[in-house]
């Protein structure tokens, strides 16, 4: 059984992937800043299944050492903080790239154009599995993946196969339709689509319940 | 994290500290907490474990009883080889004894350090033909020596597993029945 840190899992994106992914034949640590938020987090997940797998753990280092999956779930301008403290421990793991590097007024990035967050985190962590995924699906979808009759897709980059298909197994269990997109650097790509999504969703108020869907043959 | 590895790695195979930062790497390091399992029969087997700190044991299941193939402490590595070098299930289960921190070497890793690294191919070629001889040891002691005397040369060659690890687990490596020891261990003891 795969054990999988989620470093952030009181935050909305955090919280929302830690229960769907509880679902799952996995082992979970939740790891957050704030213990009393992450505690309700994990008792919330053991109410409605308490066979699940899953306890807070205080530190995203000791974490991550016991961690195969590393699932990033911080905001892009913490990103470096928290990849400096994990960096040895996450040698050759899984480390999921969940965020949009957004500016403070939602219309624009704050990456330039030939780069992105996840080539950014790849950096940071340079002998880690770095790939992205769960950016262009907002915190309410992880409830409701199926969105107006049609399961939302979820798409995915990174560099190494496996990696891939690691990751293409918790979209699965998340309950979304998992679609690899490329490598690493098509995640600049899906962080830009999710900049649209939120910009349509402010504008046409989809009340943060909306997904992507490629319709094809 | 690394220093035993590398203390073991260099006792056989020296290093410069180039090479040494280009394996390290490859190298996973992973935690383990008492009875978790880094390996189930039926699954495959990813990775090779070195460990760094704490005890594992390997051994497979047949109607419920459990025969001990191997144990692993500190400085050890253990792996159901079979199905690391083949792909296929494995047929052994591997789970910690104690707390432990292991390094692992995944397929992945393993197959691009024989590519890059000469020193590593020629570590991993003496640690395999060591583990070879020691299995053959195992198994000449298994068909040809009464219980007795197996169990007084285990513990002299591994006082350490002796001491940290529960009597049945030492019963069933040796493949017998844990009263079986428990009778050979008084006599022993009243014989002193």
């Amino acid at each position: 059984m795969q054990t999988i840190a989620i470093i952030g899992a009181s935050g909305n994106m955090g919280s929302g992937i830690s229960k769907s992914l509880s679902k799952g034949n996995y082992r979970l640590l939740l790891c957050a800043s704030g213990q009393d938020k992450v505690q309700a987090v994990v008792e919330e997940i053991k109410s409605g299944n308490p066979a699940a797998d899953v306890e807070a753990i205080d530190c995203s280092v000791e974490a991550s050492w016991e961690a195969d999956i590393i699932v990033m779930a911080v905001p892009f301008a913490v990103e470096k903080e928290v990849a400096q403290k994990i960096q040895e421990v996450a040698n050759q793991k899984v480390v999921i790239s969940i965020s949009n590097p957004l500016n403070d007024t939602y219309n624009g990035l704050v990456t330039a154009p030939d780069t992105s967050a996840a080539e950014e985190l790849q950096k940071l962590l340079p002998n880690a599995k770095v790939v992205k995924a769960f950016n262009t699906t907002f915190a309410a979808d992880f409830t409701t993946p199926v969105i107006a009759g049609q399961q939302a897709d979820a798409f995915i980059a990174g560099n190494d196969e496996e990696a891939l298909q690691t990751v293409s197994e918790l979209v699965s269990t998340a309950g979304f339709n998992p679609i690899i997109a490329g490598d690493l650097a098509v995640s600049r790509t899906l962080e830009r689509m999710q900049l649209l999504l939120i910009q349509l969703t402010m504008k046409y108020d989809y009340n943060w319940l909306a997904g992507w869907k490629i319709l094809h043959q | 994290m690394y220093e035993l590895f590398f203390q073991k790695f260099q006792e056989k195979v020296p290093l410069t500290d180039e090479e040494q930062e280009q394996i390290k790497a490859y190298l996973t390091p992973k935690k383990l907490r008492k009875r978790q399992y880094l390996l189930q029969e039926g699954e495959v087997c990813k990775a090779i474990a070195f460990v760094e700190r704490g005890a594992l044991r390997e051994y497979s299941v047949d109607n419920g009883s459990e025969h001990i193939l191997q144990f692993a402490i500190e400085g050890w590595t253990i792996s159901d080889l079979f199905s690391f070098l083949t792909g296929e299930q494995a047929t052994y289960n591997i789970d910690a004894l104690e707390d432990a921190e292991l390094v692992l070497i995944t397929k992945g890793a393993h197959e691009e350090l024989l590519k890059k690294q000469p020193k590593y191919e020629t570590y991993m070629r003496l640690l395999i033909t060591g583990a070879y001889i020691a299995l053959q040891r195992r198994l000449t002691s298994n068909i040809s020596l009464p219980v007795e005397e197996r169990y007084t040369s285990f513990t002299e060659m591994y006082p350490d597993i002796a001491q940290r690890v529960p009597q049945h687990m030492i019963a069933s490596f040796m493949g017998v029945k844990p009263e079986t020891l428990s009778r050979i261990r008084k006599k022993m003891a009243d014989r002193k």
